[in-house]
């Protein structure tokens, strides 16, 4: 008697296509589009979702979480400040005290979960799909991201003449690290300028970059590394639990403007 | 002749000390500062207000959270200019100045503070009272002997200008600090780098939460006095209150205890405190 039910490839296919293309669906117009989905991004996005937001994260890689599945020297223990711990009890993810106020786990472990409780709060996740440009309303207010298949940019560009897709939202997070890309993009338009990394030799940029997590532009809110890039911060310091609690102020800031709207 | 003599030095006599407190942090005692200052200069009041960025109309919010905005120094190899702020940066500032964020981490042009403190305090305070701002934003000056920013604990002025964080961040820390943090550096993680150097040079640098600071900030606080008197603040002796500490090792060192003064600085805050007029 075989292990697995029967089925045909075309139901494999069909199941794959329509759920596919319900999800492009509710995604053409969402309420928050997150491009990156590194430990800041994906933190954003599940708190949002945990309070009914409907969020879709954009990842150019097929995996999510960034540089959040390795610690330092590519060694898997990561480590947290008090009070980033508290994150971690959120997500169910068990960690050591090192000493008082610094606290360590293993990468994956921490990385994995964190991936499941955004996808378990309901957010949508589009990989392997690269931010291309932003869409811009009134008064050059972000209304939305501007994607393609991230093979698309990787290969020449006479095989590969596809033109990207829009999708709308009511507001943008730019969760994309130091290359701060939707950023950028307001900058190619003389919309902002970025000043770039400030001062490398001060350590007490952790807090800075929390703090300034938040709108950049009229629809356009900045977080985790990208922070650094846009608001010139110093470059230095900021660690994975700056990164989570940058991401939850983000959350914090999308949320408020969604309520009043 | 003698009576126009007389009269103004009359009129320079230095009346008030008035430290005001830095923004959010409460790293320095300052009752303890305050009275430091006291045992010193008997003869004045020296009172502790709050800091002059709080209780600031809307208007005024919106206009000095602006200045501080682009009063941020960008580039640490180029003098400051001013510069049109995101709005990301004036928000952030905005809610510096109403308590709702922590400052921390940005640098902001020293002189460009100081036009800011002058114009908050213009009309409370004048000559006759030397004010002393404690706060939590770090500043700097740029040097043309480098051509680069450096960070500042004290800023001699109309206010003088005492950087909490400054104490901790300006000074550098012991060379063999910096050679030993490039190495780790290279090897990734810095949160745990930074506990490692804590460690390894434990004793040898000003930390955050360290009883030091207080003692430290009397220091600078009667620097700013003796800075308002007689626009000499510093002396080149070590031990010596006044010294002014490029490393960590020595404003520690500086900054002991007390006396701490050299013999001529000595002498002279004596005569200060029995009679603390203005002398230039």
């Amino acid at each position: 008697m075989p292990i697995f039910e029967k089925s045909s490839e075309s139901a494999v296919t069909r199941a794959i296509i329509s759920q596919f293309a319900k999800d492009m669906d509710e995604n053409a117009e969402t309420d928050v589009i997150v491009i990156g989905g590194g430990p800041s991004g994906l933190m954003a996005a599940r708190d949002l979702a945990l309070k009914g937001v409907r969020v879709l994260v954009v990842e150019r890689n097929n995996y999510l979480g960034g540089g959040f599945w390795i610690g330092g020297f590519l060694m898997n223990t990561i480590t947290v400040r008090a009070p980033a711990q508290k994150v971690l009890d959120e997500l169910k993810v068990k960690y050591k005290m090192y000493e008082k106020g610094l606290y360590m786990t293993p990468g994956p472990l921490a990385c994995s979960k964190l991936i499941a409780s955004a996808c378990e709060a309901g957010v949508s996740i589009l990989n392997m799909a690269s931010f291309d440009d932003i869409v811009l309303r009134e008064k050059n207010r972000v209304a939305g991201a501007v994607v393609n298949w991230t093979p698309v940019g990787a290969l020449p560009r006479q095989i590969t003449c596809v033109d990207p897709i829009a999708l709308e939202s009511k507001l943008v997070i730019d969760a994309t690290g130091h290359d701060a890309m939707v950023v950028k993009k307001l900058e190619e338009r003389g919309l902002i300028k970025t000043p770039g990394f400030g001062p490398m030799w001060i350590e007490k940029s952790e807090d800075a970059v929390v703090e300034h997590s938040g709108f950049c532009h009229p629809g356009l809110i900045v977080i985790g590394m990208a922070v650094s890039t846009t608001f010139g911060l110093p470059r230095m310091g900021p660690t994975f639990g700056s990164m989570l609690l940058s991401g939850r102020r983000g959350a914090d800031v999308a949320y408020k403007y969604l309520k009043k709207k | 002749m003698s009576r126009t003599s007389t009269s103004r030095r009359s009129e320079k006599r230095l009346r008030g000390i008035e430290i005001r407190s830095p923004e959010c942090s409460n790293e320095v005692d300052l009752a303890e500062v305050a009275s430091f200052l006291s045992s010193i200069f008997p003869s004045m009041s020296v009172s502790v207000k709050p800091t002059p960025f709080r209780d600031l109309t809307p208007r005024a919010i919106e206009k000095t959270a602006s200045f501080l905005a682009s009063s941020r120094v960008k580039d640490i190899s180029r003098p400051f200019e001013p510069f049109e702020p995101m709005y990301g940066e004036v928000d952030y500032e905005v809610r510096g100045l109403t308590g709702d964020a922590r400052l921390g981490g940005i640098v902001y042009d020293a002189r460009r503070i100081e036009e800011l403190l002058i114009g908050l305090l213009r009309t409370r305070n004048g000559l006759d009272t030397a004010t002393i701002v404690m706060t939590d934003r770090l500043v700097s000056t740029y040097s043309y002997d480098d051509l680069r920013h450096h960070l500042r604990t004290i800023v001699h002025g109309f206010p003088s200008i005492v950087s909490v964080p400054g104490l901790v961040e300006a000074p550098a820390k012991p060379r063999q600090y910096y050679i030993l943090k490039q190495r780790l550096a290279s090897a990734g993680d810095e949160t745990m780098d930074s506990e490692l150097l804590k460690r390894a040079f434990k004793g040898r640098f000003l930390d955050y939460g360290s009883p030091k600071m207080t003692e430290v900030a009397k220091g600078l606080a009667l620097q700013a006095v003796v800075h308002h008197l007689t626009l000499k603040p510093s002396c080149p002796n070590k031990k010596c209150r006044l010294f002014n500490a490029h490393w960590q090792e020595d404003l520690l060192l500086s900054q002991s205890g007390a006396p701490g003064l050299c013999s001529k600085h000595a002498e002279l805050i004596r005569s200060l405190g029995r009679a603390p007029t203005i002398s230039w």
